[in-house]
């Protein structure tokens, strides 16, 4: 997304000085799929001229063993085959590689920025509702399953004399039932 | 590293194929003057355009590639060959091998 900035003429009195900025882009790890921002990381370039960009030497360190990104856990590449993360949204849609240098326009690049953070923040915040979706089935089941437990195992937490005795310490869902007719009638008996 | 001995392969397609280094000119992407034991014993210049040790460019990018090759070049500093085979670095332009780059088919 953001743009070359290839030369740039100052002039200085009589000279002119033909400066070759760098070209500046952020680049995806190969191996893990995060950015890579400059400064950072490795590049290689294979025989066949294809080029790997790595964020880190633990990116790198995976790629010379051999291993396939898509079989190592942690990777972007890993989530996204198994669904664990977000494949599809129209939000990437806007963060494909563009190599036509665009001239340098202050509006637009004023706009982009902006479009940058909001569609940073779309993005991040669908991504997390996909996890969360996926997670839900797994949290439902996991309630259902400490209700059980509780149930069974409620002689760990309280004892079973105390719980007869003290009617306020049982559980939410055992419900005593004191009514006010039953009492009535039990008092002449008991009497 | 690219030291005396070493054995460079070429990235052009100049007659050559398999150089070794005799002597080393400058720094960064080195100058050779290299032998040619494959296809003749000559002694001739190149420039060394990959290498397996890292490259740290200006801009802090640093760059490895899978092989070390060369370019065979001529006194001035011209490829012999008309065609570059792979990726170049772009300090090549700045140390002046700027036909060498125009050659390329992709600058890094």
């Amino acid at each position: 997304m953001i743009s070359d900035i290839v030369n740039v003429i100052f002039c200085l009195g009589n000279c002119v000085l033909l400066v070759n900025l760098r070209r500046m882009r952020l680049e995806k790890c190969w191996f893990c799929s995060s950015t890579v921002y400059p400064g950072h990381g490795i590049q290689f370039v294979r025989n066949d001229a294809k080029i790997f960009h790595f964020c880190r030497s633990k990116c790198h360190k995976n790629f010379k063993m051999k291993r396939n990104p898509r079989k190592v856990k942690w990777t972007k590449a890993y989530r996204r085959l198994h669904g664990k993360d977000m494949t599809q949204d129209s939000t990437f849609e806007f963060e494909r590689k563009r190599n036509r240098p665009e001239r340098y326009d202050r509006n637009l690049a004023e706009n982009t920025l902006k479009a940058i953070k909001k569609i940073d923040k779309i993005r991040s915040d669908r991504a997390s509702d996909h996890i969360k979706n996926r997670l839900k089935t797994g949290k439902v089941q996991r309630q259902k399953e400490a209700r059980k437990q509780l149930e069974l195992g409620i002689h760990l937490v309280k004892a079973p004399l105390a719980l007869a005795q003290d009617s306020s310490l049982c559980l939410p869902k055992i419900k005593v039932n004191v009514s006010q007719a039953q009492t009535e009638e039990n008092q002449p008996m008991e009497e | 590293m690219i030291q005396p001995q070493t054995h460079l392969n070429v990235a052009d397609n100049s007659r050559t194929r398999e150089l070794m280094c005799i002597r080393v000119i400058e720094a960064m992407i080195k100058e050779a003057i290299p032998n040619t034991p494959l296809e003749r014993l000559e002694v001739i210049r190149a420039v060394i355009v990959y290498t397996r040790k890292e490259l740290k460019c200006d801009n802090g990018m640093i760059i490895r590639y899978d092989d070390n090759a060369t370019v065979v070049i001529d006194q001035e500093g011209n490829s012999k060959g008309t065609r570059i085979f792979g990726a170049i670095a772009r300090e090549l332009r700045q140390l002046n091998f700027t036909k060498i780059v125009l050659l390329a088919p992709e600058v890094l």
